[in-house]
């Protein structure tokens, strides 16, 4: 139950209602400085989890722009420094006090702390610029959906030092966004002044991309009133902005590191604006205000002290979210090749679902693609089918926004060795939401083709699942050209709402998509979405030898299979499951534990990864048959073709590993 | 000189291509620029021209081949009569000549043969070359049953020892048994007066010394197995193997050694014929100077554990066989004939006639 906040009311969504009157900015603003000031006693008294970042001094500054958010689906996307924004969107104190103790009584029950807060349309999130690009998806949705809401993507002058903000502005300023980029111009990073850090002038950044621009100084009388008329400017501009706003924080970046001189630090008291509306009120209707709000943060103290220490009931084994069901018509297993079968999945679920929205590098028509992959889409769903900018954090960014705005975004990053690029929107965000937030999805796919033996060379051949499974919370599918192809596209896109990596081999695109005598191994039970991207086997049931292998690596070790078959008399089964994380462990096991010897085929660089995990998983259960794990080893793959083919495991290293442990 | 025409890379992501048409024919003249053939990928169709006049000399593509970028589609000539080049055949892997394929090197560690012990049918040494290698030494391919286990010494201390052959092929029949063979047991209580009364008579008859009940109920399972084929017989694939000979395996406890004797082709021999080679084999037993034909590739056996008033035994299938008899004698008197045998080959209605006809002898005392 969210407190009553003494004279304030809220609006029909529970937003309080603060005026721009001198009274209502300061009992509000005052009320922002003594919960921070709550939280430093607390702090002191070692009840806190965890370090704090206050907004002490920049109470009116985070008020500001907030406060003046009056649509029922706007978006507030905060940064380490949130509290202030908290409090303004949510007016939900004992929610914050009990969160950064660790209490049950928090907001989001003791998950996310003082960084990581969820609360409606509210969301922060702990590193610089992570959620820029989120609030460009968001803001993207948005503009679809025809309403008036808008973003707006607090950051700190610190944060202009990180390159995904340019592509997050970029990309707002090219889709017309209605995100504005709200500048917090404290002066300083933790300890660095700002003038140490920055070439040039802030605005000048928003201006080089052609966003509409303000500067203001939060000390300037009719502050609050102008930031409320930009905020009425952006709902009707239909492009994005940037706020700088000058402002000054009175304590440290954090506790402890505050290594300001006495002299700037009283200049900085004095110039102090929600302390000069204070003295615009009458001493009396001032005290007033301070004693109500300080008997409400009793209570609020009281209520987080009484809440108990956060607990889970039984700590999650995985944060994903279970298969929806579908009674869409399957794609056909059968497809002339594994990228028509990928572009006519893409095709079929535009056409089912309005919310689909693909999204990548040169994918609109003639070129439809790196690889083709889209071809024929963007003319038939113009609008849905986007040709971006060369930004695979930004996309990956606003994918993840379309994702929380309840789009199913596919994101298509033309190699898959660009994910790297994608790696902080994926770990730190992609995967932190509905790990942290019950009520949180984020459906987002990424599409991506991987692997070598085209002579792309280093950076354009790598197969980097071995990177991707070792995230929590990520889903990564990898299908052969005997999956269905099309089907694993489409249920992960429909059916399987978690953020996912979709590996597609490159030489898979001109394979035939067929199963042929290929069957299922029964999924097993405790293995969530096992039963949706299925594992296959093929060959004798008393294999002399079993080669599990998936993706791109499948061919070939099929042609090893046939000569180990045909020139070596061995029985050798194939097992090749579709879903590398979450590992299918049980099925997997089930299949394998009664086998004499198990040969795990990778292309990826083997160490650390997806073999090392089957293995491992073997080890632990027992197994005591014979195991050789066959991948390219830690060098950098070369671009030659001769080079490349000693680098890679293919036909022959298969036979000849296979012998040799046999 | 003649010149070639190559299969077109049509874009960076195809290393084939496939043959849609053939605009020329062999011997035909041609002009540089005229279309030869298209080809496709699975995005775009593209012409291949001539790059200069001349003759077709050659076609190395059909229509509706898929064929590699970069290799030769068809050679022209400034003369119609120009020879085509031939191109050095290159072989992707040399193929291991005469080495024993994978399977093959496992069955000659397997039965510890040297792969020169064995001539190759072929280019490489078999597991069909092995098979024929053993059957011709008279070692029966009945008698290996793989291990699969495979297994580590225990982190105890310990001295690892070397088994006797009688104990690994212990491990072959037990692991036969659990693997493969789908086992079931029946027994039944039986009179034994009626065998007893016959086997006084005929050791009276033949003047033995030691009674030969025991080698007369075996007698009569080797009746028994050539009336009924399926008693003598194992499932191969999808079929049943009936044997040919019936290969008698009888139990002989030697001091601590547990032999499965085996006397062949017992359906070759009479009544007392094969008393006297059951008597034979147990004698050599008992001095452990049984040769390798004696311990190996029985087809259908007999185990009796009358001599240690056990109620009941169950035997373990020995490999490739349907059934093996269990005869017991209690502590109370009690008789009692059981069988396991492999519910893949016999069912209980085979098992019981056969435990039934075996109770009592079938010829008058």
């Amino acid at each position: 139950m969210i407190k009553v906040i003494p004279g304030f009311q809220r609006d029909s969504f529970g937003k309080p209602q603060i005026g721009l009157d001198d009274t209502s900015l300061y009992a509000y603003g005052n009320l922002i400085r003594r919960t921070e000031e709550l939280i430093l006693d607390l702090f002191s008294r070692g009840l806190l989890s965890g370090t704090t970042h206050t907004c002490l001094g920049q109470e009116l500054c985070q008020m500001a722009v907030v406060r003046a958010l009056n649509d029922s689906d706007d978006v507030v996307l905060s940064n380490h420094r949130n509290h202030g924004h908290f409090m303004t969107y949510s007016g939900y104190f004992t929610g914050l006090v009990a969160e950064i103790m660790g209490r049950e009584a928090g907001v989001c029950g003791g998950y996310g702390g003082s960084q990581h807060m969820a609360f409606r349309h509210f969301h922060s999130n702990g590193v610089q610029a992570g959620m820029t690009g989120i609030g460009t998806g968001l803001a993207l949705a948005r503009k679809m959906g025809k309403g008036r809401a808008l973003v707006a993507t607090m950051i700190g002058d610190g944060t202009l030092g990180e390159g995904l903000l340019y592509e997050s502005m970029n990309l707002a300023s090219i889709w017309k966004a209605p995100v504005l980029f709200v500048v917090e111009n404290n002066g300083i990073a933790q300890t660095t002044y700002t003038q140490d850090t920055i070439g040039g002038t802030i605005e000048a950044r928003g201006q080089a991309f052609g966003l509409l621009t303000w500067h203001l100084d939060d000390s300037a009388s009719d502050f609050s009133q102008s930031v409320a008329n930009i905020v009425d400017e952006m709902r009707n501009a239909g492009r994005p902005g940037m706020l700088v706003i000058d402002t000054r924080r009175l304590g440290p970046h954090s506790k402890g590191d505050d290594l300001r001189d006495e002299q700037e630090r009283s200049a900085i008291v004095d110039r102090n604006p929600l302390t000069a509306i204070g003295k615009r009120l009458s001493p009396s209707e001032r005290e007033s205000i301070e004693t109500r709000n300080a008997a409400f943060l009793r209570e609020v103290e009281a209520e987080a002290l009484a809440s108990p220490e956060a607990r889970f009931a039984r700590s999650p084994e995985h944060a994903l979210r279970s298969a929806r069901a579908s009674n869409v018509a399957m794609q056909p297993a059968k497809a002339a090749n594994v990228r028509g079968a990928i572009n006519a999945a893409l095709r079929d679920l535009l056409s089912t679902d309005n919310n689909v929205i693909v999204l990548g590098e040169d994918l609109h028509e003639p070129y439809g693609g790196a690889f083709k992959v889209t071809a024929g889409l963007s003319s038939d769903f113009a609008g849905r089918v986007i040709s971006t900018p060369i930004s695979e954090a930004g996309i990956t960014g606003a994918g993840i926004g379309l994702a929380l705005a309840g789009k199913r975004p596919v994101v298509e990053i033309m190699f898959a060795d660009f994910l790297s690029l994608c790696m902080d929107q994926i770990y730190n965000h992609a995967v932190k939401f509905p790990g942290m937030f019950p009520e949180v999805e984020v459906p987002l796919v990424i599409r991506t083709p991987c692997g070598g033996r085209r002579g792309y060379g280093p950076t354009h051949s790598q197969s980097p699942e071995n990177i991707f499974v070792s995230v929590p919370g990520l889903t990564v599918i990898y299908g052969s050209h005997r999956h269905n192809v099309g089907q694993l596209l489409a249920d992960t896109v429909r059916r399987w709402p978690n953020p996912t990596v979709f590996l597609e081999h490159k030489l898979l695109y001109g394979e035939a998509q067929d199963p042929v005598d290929y069957s299922l191994v029964p999924a097993h039970a405790a293995d969530p979405g096992a039963e949706l991207f299925p594992t296959l086997r093929r060959g004798s049931a008393t294999p002399d030898v079993t080669l599990v292998s998936f993706g791109g690596m499948l061919p070939l070790v099929e042609r090893a299979a046939k000569r180990l078959a045909e020139e070596e008399e061995l029985e050798v089964e194939i097992i090749t499951p579709s879903m590398l994380a979450p590992l299918p462990r049980q099925t997997l096991l089930s299949a394998l534990l009664q086998r004499s010897h198990i040969a795990v085929v990778e292309e990826s660089h083997h160490e650390f990864g997806v073999s090392a995990e089957i293995l491992a998983s073997l080890a632990e259960a027992g197994y005591r048959g014979k195991v050789i794990r066959i991948g390219t080893p830690p060098a950098p793959i070369a671009s030659a073709r001769s080079l490349e083919r000693d680098q890679l495991p293919d036909e022959q290293t298969i036979f000849s590993n296979v012998l040799d442990m046999l | 000189m003649a010149s070639s025409i190559h299969v077109p890379r049509v874009n960076n992501n195809d290393d084939e291509v496939k043959l849609v048409s053939l605009r020329v024919a062999v011997g035909e003249k041609i002009r540089r620029g005229q279309l030869v053939a298209e080809v496709e990928t699975d995005k775009a169709v593209v012409e291949v021209e001539a790059p200069v006049d001349g003759f077709v000399l050659g076609i190395l593509a059909n229509v509706d081949a898929v064929i590699a970028v970069g290799s030769v589609l068809l050679w022209l000539g400034e003369r119609a009569d120009e020879s085509v080049p031939v191109a050095a055949s290159i072989t992707e892997h040399t193929s291991a000549t005469g080495q024993p394929t994978a399977k093959a090197r496992q069955m000659l560690h397997e039965h510890r043969i040297e792969a020169s012990a064995v001539a190759a049918s072929g280019d490489r040494l078999t597991v069909d070359d092995i098979e024929r290698f053993l059957a011709s030494r008279g070692k029966p391919v009945a008698a290996s049953a793989p291990t699969r286990a495979v297994e580590t010494v225990p982190d105890i201390a310990g001295n690892l020892r070397d088994l006797r052959s009688e104990e690994r092929g212990m491990i072959a029949t037990v692991t036969w048994h659990r693997d493969v063979a789908v086992a079931g047991y029946i027994e039944l209580e039986y009179d034994p007066a009626a065998w007893e009364a016959y086997a006084k008579a005929f050791a009276e008859r033949h003047k033995l010394l030691l009674s030969p009940l025991l080698s007369l109920m075996c007698w009569r399972l080797v009746e028994l197995a050539e009336e009924t084929p399926q008693l003598n017989s194992t499932i191969v694939g999808n079929q049943r193997y009936e044997y040919s000979a019936v290969n008698f395996g009888f139990t002989v406890q030697a001091g601590d050694t547990l032999y499965l004797t085996v006397a062949r082709d017992a359906q070759a021999l009479d009544e007392i014929g094969f008393v006297n080679a059951i008597g034979e084999l147990q004698r050599r037993a008992t001095t452990h100077k049984l040769g390798p034909q004696e311990i190996q590739g029985t087809t259908i056996s007999f185990s009796s554990m009358a001599r240690w008033k056990v109620s009941r035994h169950i035997p373990i299938l020995p490999p490739r066989t349907a059934i093996m008899i269990a005869h017991a004698v209690s502590m109370d008197g009690r008789s009692v004939l059981g069988a396991t045998y492999d519910h893949r080959v016999l069912n209980g209605f085979h098992v019981v006639t056969a435990l039934r006809k075996l109770s009592k002898p079938n010829k008058p005392v």
